[in-house]
Order: C-alpha cells, then structure tokens, then sequence
C-alpha cells in the first residue's frame, strides 16, 4: 500500500510519501503554483514517486489539503451567487446579529456588509414558511416563484444559487423541491440548500454558511475536478482524498459538493501531524502547537481525540460558519510578528506579520522591521550558517539593526529588546494556550506540548515553561508535520439534527429512530465511497443545555439504543462537563437536547511509523560551540551553547541546554536547565526543569 | 530546580515586557469571565443580546480590564458600581471578608439603572483587598410594576422600578444568606431564569478572582500593581494626545429626543439635550449644561453615573481613539482621567432621588449622538452623520402560574461617514448587542417573527449615505402584554456636511380584529391577544455630504439592491438611470450641473 500526502502551503508543498509494504517513508518539497496548485502538485509527486522508484500506477491514496477554499474566502474571490428565501427575511445575511464586530468605532467595516456573500440584488424571496417545533408548513412553497426567482439569477448572471429557508431543519421538503426547480431552469448553476449543509437552528449562521458553500463552490469543484484530471494523465490511478476541516478526509465528490467542509483544513492536518507525532512517544494528552511565520496554531488532544470548535465560535475572514470544526485556536504571532512601539509608548509585537516578502530583516531582502526571526538570531538562537539546512544565509547585520532601531525607541539593550520581543510572543502564545486549557478546565501542566511548523521548536520550551508544561516533543521533520498528518486520517462524515427536546419529555423512540436514519444514510455514503462495513464505526453525540441557556456543550451518547438508564448517565455527563467548562453546575437545571451528532469514521490505511534514528553519539552531531542568550535568574547571560545536527544525534543519549538543535527544515532550542532526548520514534522530547 | 522564565517579581520599576505580559494577562481573565458569564446564562438578554459586562478592578477603584464581548454600556460603569458599593457598607459600618459576595444595582451609586444588577467579589490577598472581580447583567424582570424590565415607562418614582439593592450580602464569608435569595424569588417573575443568571454571575465573578489572585501569586503584587498603573498611564496618554490634537475651543450642540409623545404636559415633550465640549489643551469637559429639566414622575431621566458618563467616554473613544484604525486600545480607567463632565444637579443627565431612571436607555444613547454632533465639528472625518435610535420591547404573559417574559431589543442604524456609507441595521454607539435568532425565538416562546428585512427605498441621500433601517414585526401566538420604550419617532437623525437627514422610526400595532394603529416610542404594558401584531420600523441614519457628488456607480448599485428607487437617484442624487439599468453619464453630468433647488 503506497499513500502520498500532500500539503499546499504558500510557499512552499510538502509531500510525504509512505510505502507500508516496504516500510520507507520519504519527504519532499516543490514550490508553489500559486496560479494552478494541481501543477505544483503533480510535480511533486511524481518527482516523489522518481526518487523513491515507484511506480506511479502503484500509488494507492493520494491525501490532500488545500487552501482553495479559505483564499477564495479570505481574498473575497468566489463566484458570484445568488439566494433563494423565505419571502419576509430577505436580508437576514446582511443584519447579521445587529451587532458591530467592534465596540469603539465609528470607522470600523462589517464584514458581511461590507462583503456580501451575495449582493441584496441577488436575493430572491418566495412564498412558503414552515414553522417549530415539527416543520409543519404554515404557507405552501409558491413554485412558479421558485422558477421564477431561478430564471432571473440565471439572466443576472450568477453561477452558484443558495436556497435558505427558514426551519428548512425542521423539514427540508421545501428547500429541496426548491432544488429541483432551479436545477430545471439552470442546469449549469453550482446549487446548494441550508439543511444539506448544516441542518441546524440559528438563520443568520446557516444562511451565512449556505451562501459561503455557493461562494466557493463552482471554484473548488473546478479544481478538484481539474486535479483529478491531471492525476489520471499522469497515469496514476491514486484514489484521490481531501482533508476537511472536521479532521477526516472526504471524497472529491463529497468536496465538490460541500466545499466548505475544507475551510480549515490545513490547520486541522497539522492537529492531527501532531497528535499522531504525541501517540508514537506513547503520550496521551497532547498540545499541539503549530508555528508558522505569521500565525500560530493551537490544538488540544486527549486520549487520542481531538476537540471540535462549538458552531458559535467557528469563524472565517469574519464570516459565521456552522460546521464542524476542529478546535484549532490561531493567534497571529510567529516568526515574521514585527516588534514595535505603538502611539501609547507599549511595546508589543504582532499580528502584523513581515511574512515571506520581505520577510525578516535577517532575510536580507530589505525588511528593516524587527521581527521574531529577527530576535532570535540576534540572541544566537538561529544559526546564520545553517537556516533552512543552510538553504539561506542570514544576514545577522541587518537583524542586528532592525532591533537596534526598537531598543532605542525603548530604552533597552539590543539583547534586551530581542530578548523581551520573545518574552512578549511567547507570552501572547501562553495566553493563547490558556484559554483552550485552563479557561475550559483542563490543566496544561499535565500535557505535553507538541512544537512544530518552522518555528514552533524555537519558542516551545519557554512557552511550555510559562504554563508550567513539563515535556515539549518536536517531531522528527517539524516542518511538514501537516503533510505528515495528512497520512493519518480517516474518512469521516459528520451529521447534525436539531431536536429541542427536554430532560422529562424525551421521546426516546424519535431519538432513536432518528440516530437511525442517520447511520443508514452515512452508510450509504460510505457504500458509494466503496468502503466495507467491517472498516465503518460510528460516533454519537449530543449538543446539550440547561432549558433557556443559549449555548450547547457537547455530550458522548453511548452507541446503540437511548434507554432511561442511558439518558440519565447522559444528565449525569452533561452536569460534570457544564462544571468542568464553566466552573458552575446547575443541579436543579432541567436539560435540553438541542441536537444530536452522528461522526462515521471509515478506517483507511495510515502513514507506517518512522525508522528509528541511526545517529552514533552526541559529540559526532556537534557542531560547533557558540553563545546564546538566555534569562537565568532574572539576568540576562551569554552562556556556552551546543550547536547539534539533528540527523546525526543518536537514540537515548541526552543533551543539557542550552543548546540548539538544527535541521534541515526547523531549528529547537533547548534553554538553560532543561534536557533533550531522541527517542526510538524520532521525536525529540525536551524536558524542562532539569528533571532529566 | 524549576524554571521561573518571565522574569521574577521582584523588579522594582516596571519594565515594558513585563507590563506588556501582565496586560494580556489581564485581558484574558476579563474575556473569560465573560465568555463563561455569556455561555452560562439563562435569559436571552444576557446571551444572546450580550447585556453584560465583566471587569476586574483595583484596590482602588479603578478598572483594569473589561471583556470584549460585553455591552460597553455594561462594563463601562462597573468602578462607579463599586464606589457605590464601598462608599454604602462605609456608611453602615460593614466590612467586607474573604467569601463574600455584594449585590448592587443602586442607580444613585454608581449603578446604570435599577435591571443591571451587579454582583461583586472582593479579592483578598494576605489579608488585604486588592481588587475586585465585578459583572453585572441586565435582568429579564426586577419585580417592577409590569412585566419585564423595559418598557416600564409609567413608574413614577425609584421604588416603582423594582427591587433597589443597595450593597446587600447574597454570600457572607460564603456562606450563602439565603433569606435574601428568597426575597429574590418571591419578588420577581420568571424567577428561575432571573436567579439562574444571578448565581451564573457569581461563577464568573468567583473565577476572575481566581485568575487575578493566579496572577498577583505568578508575578507579586507590586509588580502586577506597577504594570496596571502602567497600563492606566498608558490609555490615559493616548486620550489626551486625542485630544490635544483637537483645536482649543467650546463646541456645541444639542439633541433631541422624544419623550412621551402622546402627553399634555410640554414639559414630558420637549426635552433637548444640550452638549458643549471645551477642549482645553490635552484635557477636555463635558458640560451639558441647558438639558432639559428632569422629568420628575417618568423614567427616562438618566444616571449621571454609570448612564451619562458611560454615553460620553464610549462616544469620545469611538471617534477620537477609534479601534479600527488605532487598533486595540485596553479600556480602562486611565482613558477617562482627561476627561470631566458637568451636569446641573437636577437635570435630565444628572436626576435627583427618588426621580426614577429605568428606561434611561434610548435618552442615553441620543446623549451619545448629540456629543457625536458636538464632535463633528473638530473631527468631520471621524464621525458619522446622526445615528438611528434603538426601541427595546417587553412580551409577556402567563403559562399557568408561570410568567413567560421576553425582552427584544430593536436596532438602530449609523450615518453616513467620511468615505463609507452608514452601517445597516446595527446597534448604535453606546448599545451594541445582538438579536436572537427568529429560529430559536420561535421554538421556545409564543411569538412568530413574521418579517425581518431591510426597509426598501429609504436609505438618506449623501455623498456617502445612511445606513438603512430594519422591519422587523411579530405576531402573539397567545395571550399577554407588551410594553415598549423606544426613541427616534418624531426626530429624524441628523445629515451632515450636505447629507440629508435620515428616517424616522414608527411602531405599528395590528390588532387581530381592527385597524393598524401607529404606537408611540414609549409604552407602558398594554394586553395583546393572540393574533395581534407589531410591526417595528427602525430608523435610518443621517446622509454625509452632498448627495449629488455621490459616485453615480455606486448610485446605481443602490437602486438595483432597491436601497433607493430609479426616481431616487435621479431626484436626490442627480443621476439618471437607464431603463437597461445603466448610468446614462451624459444626462447625469446635464442634471448635476444644472441649478438646483426650485
């Protein structure tokens, strides 16, 4: 069995490619096609498949995350769309929740107004309402409405149609004859309906998503389309797989039709990167921490599972989306974060980012800004000789006087002012760790943090120290760690239906009767997609609340059918997880169900682990011995610090910080007090607190 | 050995990095509480519409940090709320112990109006208090004459507004005084909802006295202590560098409002707002010296503190220190130091007890506007031209024994402004909550939203034009009550700089059998049946500059999303428009040039 992974990123794609038979996984990397990605792509795996004498018709999986998607949204680039509504709520996508994204200020845009994801000219009303709490229909769907609505968007010149109706997630009848009309009278329409892509309570949201899925859709279903294309002309006969952001990965088909599934599928590969990463070295609480060059990533992974965004606090570019989500926190701090003086005189650094162009001064193409990069060359952390396994020399003059330039401003020595920039980014990092942790019960100190991305190595120890985190992991190529996680999902499909129903009036033979329509349906699916009962399993959940509360906790609901006896340890789970999230249960609070999660997981075939490291001994990875910069005991030190070859270090050998660690695709830092150990998996774990 | 890596506490002057530090640090333990608050809680007011605030405050008084997600008319007059506090149990000779909580909503000491309940954690650290951990919350009911706590217009004095807490122990040295908490609950309707958010208050109070405790133990009390003063010092430096780049000088104007339409008494009619700024070199006063008289007998005289004071800070801030171009400014007391206001005892902005406050909200937010107004004068080009006021309602009624209470808050819209149109269909300056989903609304109470859109063809004309006002309309699918307290009915929000003035709000009552009557903007509980309908009709802001050098593009985009009519654009804006939908350039260069008026 051969999988190909293949991650676009800006820049650069990373490939990884895993041979289970012959146990060799291999990495690569092509710049990126920012015009067509499918080119970048197939360069890149079949350079891949050259290199490591594969055949390309032997590939089996091609696993792929992409961007499409999340560019088209955050450049405001879709197509132009058009909505179908309920006659009376014409413009429920453009009050949004009458609130203003910002507090203080006159001047500020609102993203839904300002950038409407269809313009009001392109919104079409037609007679028909259904109404709770069963989606009985008050008012009859008006189909000559209907077409003629269809037929207006097709001469205004729109390309996708988003139906929404109100309580369509009640009962869709409506929406998708609907459908069925539109598709009559404009066959080549990219057409999707609210309840098909999120059957759930609350209209501005899922109007918001619908109209997004319709923005984006005649693109992504152009490229996925395209790329198989190209795959097949390539002689490969790869199924191809796509990463959503729920952390499964879905069909081509599955994608063209709900491509905003993919909103935030990078991030999400890169949880999964880092979980799988955790599980090898055998840890089971894991915090991954993903840093890039302007943004850091931040995922919670217990026992193995991943923790998903709750539907009210899944944004995109400022747009509401109500689908299912990975956790994944992103703040903007990483290594291109300028440092600066604001107009209040406070230092502070980031989210405005150098990125890659200019990029850091010490990347000596005319930044003059300092930046984090920046901070730590000149506090000898980054190695001028040996950046990008010595792809690019860094010009540490022009580093050293983009911080010059700051510390004056502040009053500070030079090493001071690097030295504080990276107290500041790693603390805003903390700050971001701290409210997926200790702000939702969960007690960091017992997590191990996984630093990845470019830069996650260089600030995981001292972001991990100021949370008290014991243990940080760096894996093997921290890199393309999300290429990695790539090869470790499985297909899954998630399903949502709204109940309202309450503790005391549960109408146990609708809960259960509906968990059943929706496993045969996913089962379906999963026939179409071609995989054997045997690799299926299920997952159900419950979106849960104190009656009158606004907001759901998510709840496990055991497998098969709901009994009194299941409900109460159902009550039971949802008062600990309310005290748990929130500090506060209400005992005497009646609970609703507000709605109920079906997960279908189809096994599929994972990345095999990687060989165990061959290096000899830690004074043949020496580099050399320079000086680093490190606060001891409140006091700023150069001190001795070893420069070590990662690829040459050898298995269970220790090495004391400070030190750094150099590779070819990230750099570690190890400060003064902690230790770090290769283990057999690969994975650099670094201890802090010197209790080695 | 363990690792301390932010460096140690001991430092004696505060270095930017660690002020920096403690600062997010701060932040965070403000967003959490209300992030819980908001997740927690019961009535749709709090969670949905966000009517609350959290903030952390020092040994001193002063606010160190809000959350972002709440109401700046929330967090805004938290410090005001625990003077209040401090300034009664003084009075009494209480002090304050580890494990107490006070309860506050005392309008004449620091609290907004009589709904907003306060709940307050002293923190004690060895032995000493060295801040406070504050929300408050507006209730769905307060155990006022009617149901709801809006809406409740006829009071006629402070004790016909509800329940007056003044710094009263709902815990002592946590221990719960439970005597109190049955007073709550025999008093007020929808108990069950109402204690629900009380004791939802509570926990996030008690977790923010936690983190800020967590915080001073991490980095020592006089370092956190050294790195707030520097984060005041810090906002304080911004605001008057705001304003010593303002020109000296006095700069008036004046608001008005429309206070009970429907009386015989001129003196409930007519009741202007009058607003002057001086500007005095990086310092500023407030003086709203020739506001109307309070109104003795009726609830829309508004709380110098924690109503007025919050009104003017949040509309200075919004334009001079505006977060989408100075970015993110930390709100705390620092920001007001420069700042003083002045208000006639007696006066609507500044009522003598028992005068009664509770509907002082749409008042507040045209005081808002009307310094909003006074400030167009320095800086056109970081104001809006006259916003749309907002109209909050009260449904009610009885299932069985048990009251069913819903508070629905009507939004306003913004003026045009320097380059951008108005926003749409938003909360306006010192309110900025959300609506609740008609989807949820429906599935849990006994109303129906029959309509909620943009209102066609009613945008003000401008260079760049108002923000368009909403329709929004619900019908009772059971028997019950209503009451309403609204603004905007009679005065339209003003143009500026050549823009017309906006649109007037209205509120349209449909009886099941008869004709639709139009309501005034404050109305006391008046019984509705089922079937009977409300239309509300929201406001649309002021035009900003002329109208006829509007980009004819843009014109035209607004007759094709029906904001203005084809005869509109050629009307208001000079611009003819083809049948083709097109801009015919050549008759609209002819019309503009043309003389105008006559």
């Amino acid at each position: 069995m051969i999988l190909i992974g293949v991650d676009v990123g800006g820049t650069f794609t990373d490939l990884v490619l895993t041979d289970i038979g012959r146990g060799i996984t291999a990495t690569h990397k092509v710049p990126t096609t920012p015009d067509d990605p499918s080119q970048g792509i197939l360069r890149g795996v079949i350079e891949l498949c050259d290199r490591q004498g594969v055949a390309r018709d032997k590939v089996d999986y091609i696993f792929h995350g992409t961007t499409i998607a999340t560019n088209a949204v955050l450049e405001y680039d879709g197509s132009p769309t058009g909505m179908i509504t309920t006659a009376g709520y014409r413009d429920i996508i453009h009050i949004g929740r009458h609130q203003r994204p910002q507090n203080y200020s006159i001047m500020q845009e609102i993203p839904w107004q300002d950038r409407p994801l269809v313009r009001r000219r392109h919104r079409k009303t037609v007679s028909e309402r259904c109404v709770p709490p069963t989606g009985a229909v008050l008012t009859p769907l008006d189909e000559e409405q209907v077409r003629a609505a269809a037929r207006a968007l097709k001469a205004e010149g729109v390309q996708s149609v988003s139906i929404c109706f109100l309580f369509s997630y009640l009962n869709p009848a409506h929406e998708e004859r609907a459908r069925e009309i539109v598709q009559e009278e404009f066959p080549e329409a990219f057409v999707t309906t609210s309840a098909s892509v999120s059957p759930q309570f609350r209209e501005f949201e899922r109007f918001t998503t619908t109209a997004m899925n319709a923005f984006v859709g005649p693109k992504v279903r152009d490229y996925v389309s395209n790329l198989e294309t190209r795959i097949r002309s390539a002689d490969l006969k790869a199924n191809l797989r796509i990463m959503g952001s729920n952390g499964g990965v879905a069909t081509a088909a599955m994608v063209s039709e709900r491509p905003v599934l993919t909103l935030l599928s990078g991030p999400a590969a890169g949880v999964l990167g880092g979980a799988w990463t955790g599980a090898l070295s055998g840890r089971r609480k894991l915090i991954t921490f993903d840093v890039g060059g302007t943004s850091a990533d931040i995922g919670i992974v217990t026992d193995g599972r991943f923790s998903e965004a709750t539907a009210r606090d899944t944004w995109i570019a400022g747009y509401p989306m109500l689908v299912p989500m990975i956790d994944v926190h992103t703040i903007g701090a990483g290594g291109g974060s300028i440092a600066y003086v604001d107009a209040g005189g406070a230092f502070r650094v980031g989210p405005r980012s150098a990125g890659a162009r200019p990029g850091p001064a010490a990347y000596g193409r005319g930044g003059t800004e300092p930046t984090v990069t920046d901070a730590n060359v000149v506090l000898g952390r980054l190695d001028k000789d040996n950046f990008l396994g010595g792809g690019m020399v860094l010009d540490e003059v022009a580093a050293r006087r983009a911080i010059a330039g700051l510390a004056a401003r502040l009053g500070m020595t030079e090493l001071e002012a690097a030295e504080g920039i990276l107290t500041i980014v790693n603390a805003n990092m903390a700050n971001a760790i701290r409210s997926r942790t200790v702000q939702k019960g969960i007690d960091p100190r017992e997590y191990t943090l996984v630093a990845f991305g470019g830069a996650g190595p260089l600030h995981g120890a001292e972001v991990a120290a100021m949370l008290g985190i014991p243990e940080v992991i760096v894996p093997p190529y921290p890199g393309i760690t999300s290429a990695v996680g790539l090869l470790t999902t499985d297909l899954r499909y998630d399903a949502i239906k709204t109940e309202f129903q309450v503790e005391g009036a549960i109408d146990l033979a609708k809960l259960n009767a509906d968990f059943a329509a929706m496993e045969r349906a996913m089962r379906a699916q999963f026939a179409a997609d071609g995989l054997s009962d045997s690799t299926i399993r299920f997952e159900r959940a419950g979106d849960l609340r104190y009656v009158g509360q606004g907001y759901e906790l998510r709840v496990a609901f055991p497998a098969g059918n709901l009994d009194e006896a299941s409900l109460a340890a159902i009550w039971e789970a949802f008062h600990r997880q309310h005290e748990m999230e929130y500090g506060h249960r209400f005992p005497e609070g009646r609970i609703e169900i507000v709605n109920i999660r079906l997960t279908g997981i189809g096994s599929i075939p994972k990345i095999d682990k990687p060989a165990t490291p061959s290096g000899t001994s830690v004074e043949a990875a020496l580099v050399r011995t320079g000086r680093g910069v490190f606060r001891v005991d409140d006091e700023l030190k150069s001190l001795p610090t070893a420069f070590y070859r990662r690829d040459a270090l050898p298995v269970g050998a220790p090495i004391t910080g400070p030190a750094i660690v150099l590779q070819m695709d990230s750099t570690t830092v190890v400060p003064p007090g902690a230790t770090a150990v290769l283990d057999a998996a690969g994975n650099l774990l670094i201890r802090l607190g010197g209790a080695a | 050995m363990s690792m301390v890596w932010p460096r140690a506490a001991t430092a004696r002057r505060i270095d930017p990095v660690t002020a920096s530090v403690i600062q997010g640090a701060l932040e965070n333990i403000a967003v959490e509480m209300g992030y819980k608050l908001m997740r927690m809680s019961y009535s749709s007011i709090i969670r949905e519409s966000a009517d609350f605030g959290a903030a952390i405050i020092d040994a001193q008084g002063r606010q160190l940090c809000e959350s972002v997600q709440s109401t700046p008319l929330q967090s805004g007059p938290i410090p005001g709320y625990v003077r209040g506090i401090l300034a009664a149990l003084a009075a009494r000779g209480e002090t304050l112990q580890p494990g107490d909580v006070i309860m506050h909503n005392d309008a004449y000491a620091g609290a907004s109006h009589g709904p907003d309940v306060a709940f307050c954690v002293p923190v004690f650290h060895e032995d000493r208090i060295v801040g406070y951990s504050v929300t408050t919350a507006h209730h769905l009911d307060i155990g006022a004459l009617t149901p709801g706590s809006c809406g409740i217009v006829n009071a006629i004095d402070a004790y016909a507004e509800g329940l007056q807490f003044k710094a009263i122990k709902v815990y002592e040295a946590g221990r719960r005084i439970e005597p109190v908490w049955q007073i709550l609950r025999a008093n007020i309707r929808a108990p069950d909802l109402v204690v629900g958010d009380m004791e939802a208050q509570i926990a996030a109070c008690r977790i923010g006295a936690e983190r800020y405790l967590d915080l001073i133990r991490r980095y020592g009390l006089e370092t956190v202590q050294a790195a707030a003063e520097e984060l005041m010092d810090y906002s304080e430096r911004l605001m008057r560098e705001a304003i010593a780049r303002l020109p000296d000088g006095r700069y008036t104007a004046t608001g008005y409002i429309d206070g009970f339409l429907d009386s015989d008494d001129r003196a409930k009619r007519e009741l202007p707002l009058v607003v002057t700024l001086i500007v005095d070199g990086d310092e500023m006063t407030v003086d709203l010296t020739g506001t109307a008289p309070q109104v003795p007998d009726r609830p829309i005289n508004m709380p110098f503190e924690g109503t007025v004071d919050c009104a003017i800070w949040l509309t200075l801030r919004s334009a001079l220190l505006d977060s989408a171009i100075y970015g993110h400014i930390p709100q705390n007391s620092g920001l007001t130091r420069p700042i003083r206001i002045v208000a006639p005892k007696g006066c609507l902005a500044n009522p003598i007890f028992p005068a009664p406050t509770i509907a002082r909200f749409c008042p507040g937010n045209q005081l808002a506007d009307t310094v909003m107004k006074a400030l167009a004068q320095v800086v056109p080009r970081q104001v809006s031209a006259g916003i749309g006021n907002l109209k909050v309602m009260a449904f009610s009624g009885l299932q069985g024994e048990r009251h069913w209470v819903h508070m629905e808050i009507f939004e306003g819209s913004y003026g045009g402004r320097y380059g951008k149109d108005g926003m749409d269909a938003v909360d306006t300056l010192y309110a900025n909550t959300r609506n609740n989903p008609i989807e949820d609304i429906e599935s849990h109470l006994p109303l129906r939203v029959d309509r909620y859109e943009l209102r066609d063809g009613t945008a003000a004309p401008g260079a760049w034009r108002g923000g368009v006002g909403s329709i929004r309309s619900f019908t009772m699918l059971a028997d019950g009550g209503v009451s309403v307290e609204g603004e905007g009915h009679r005065f339209r929000p003003w143009g500026f700089a050549g823009g017309r003035d906006g649109t007037t709000a209205a509120l349209i009552f449909e009886p099941k059998d008869g004709q639709p009557v139009a309501l005034p903007s404050k109305l006391p509980h008046m019984p509705a049946r089922a079937g009977d309908r409300f239309v509300a009709i929201g406001p649309g802001g002021g035009g900003y500059g002329d109208p006829f050098t509007r980009d004819p593009q843009k014109v035209l985009d607004d007759v094709l999303d029906g904001y203005i009519t084809v005869e509109q654009a050629r009307t208001d804006y000079g611009v003819v428009i083809t049948p083709q939908n097109e801009v015919d350039m050549a008759a609209t260069a002819a019309l503009r040039s043309a003389p105008r008026g006559g």
